[in-house]
């Protein structure tokens, strides 16, 4: 089964590439060693967010854009304000949400 | 034709059912690809497993179109003609700029909807409170189809033209009087 690369791209993922771009760089491991490292990171953190992560928010603002295509949903919102559970807010002037289908149906979101 | 007929309606009692929705259908007479269409169309929805078309909205007018690889197009919601109208032509603008060669043929009016206020002719007349809240009435002249319900609501459908609205509310409007509740 293969699971979605996107998370590479979050704040977690870029520092596991840079140190992985380090490690061999210095020969420490080699670049097969390091596609491994990623491939179970996608794994591991489609896992968690589906298993472990019960964190929840509550998105307003206005739906300008939306589609669907190959069980992706792309939504992209304006003046958008998340609430977190905790009281905190984080507001965006335009924020984008790409929503997929998990293997247990659960859909992941990234901004 | 229009006017004349407004005119003699107003008379009783200056109720007119408002247009509530309007269905047309235009051929755009190009083979589309519908997956091209939902990646770079701007609010469009496409999940062959569950519908053969591409849902596409738009805000003004507010209306929503399935449209189909065949090249055929339905469009809902509008509450007039010329609306309805409008935004087919924006729909088929929309398909033009994602570089189909769209035309804009066959348009046609394949549904009008009404709903009049207003406050029972036995053949025509269904009344089933265990399936159906309202009495439905098929009316053969115009052929409108007209639910009314104990509120005194009607809706009107199944026209083809503005006048068949007009007409089969003004007609249903002196019965109902008759069947006022006290």
């Amino acid at each position: 089964m293969s699971y979605y690369e996107f998370y590479r791209g979050s704040s977690i993922g870029m520092a596991l590439t840079d140190s992985l771009d380090e490690l061999i760089t210095s020969g420490s491991i080699t670049p097969q060693l390091a596609m491994k490292v990623l491939q179970q990171f996608d794994k591991s953190l489609a896992d968690v967010m589906v298993k472990q992560v019960k964190t929840k928010t509550t998105l307003k603002g206005h739906l300008h854009t939306y589609r669907l295509c190959d069980d992706v949903w792309t939504f992209i919102v304006k003046n958008a304000s998340f609430k977190m559970e905790g009281n905190e807010m984080v507001s965006g002037q335009r924020i984008k949400i790409i929503a997929c289908k998990n293997g247990e149906a659960v859909e992941a979101g990234k901004k | 034709m229009t006017f004349h007929l407004q005119q003699r309606i107003t008379a009783t009692e200056g109720i007119l059912p408002t247009l509530q929705n309007i269905v047309t259908t235009v051929s755009l007479d190009y083979r589309l690809d519908l997956k091209t269409i939902a990646l770079h169309a701007r609010n469009a929805e496409y999940n062959p497993k569950r519908f053969s078309a591409v849902i596409m909205r738009i805000r003004d007018p507010k209306t929503t179109a399935l449209i189909s690889a065949s090249g055929k197009m339905v469009v809902t919601g509008a509450k007039s003609e010329d609306n309805s109208r409008l935004a087919s032509r924006k729909y088929a603008r929309i398909v033009q700029k994602l570089g189909f060669d769209a035309k804009f043929s066959e348009f046609k009016i394949q549904n009008i909807m009404g709903k009049g206020p207003a406050y029972s002719h036995g053949q025509f007349s269904r009344y089933e409170p265990e399936l159906f809240p309202g009495l439905i009435y098929r009316m053969i002249k115009p052929k409108v189809v007209l639910l009314i319900f104990v509120s005194g609501k009607i809706v009107l459908t199944g026209a083809k033209v503005r006048e068949e609205i007009y007409t089969a509310f003004n007609t249903i409007y002196t019965v109902l009087c008759e069947f006022r509740k006290p």
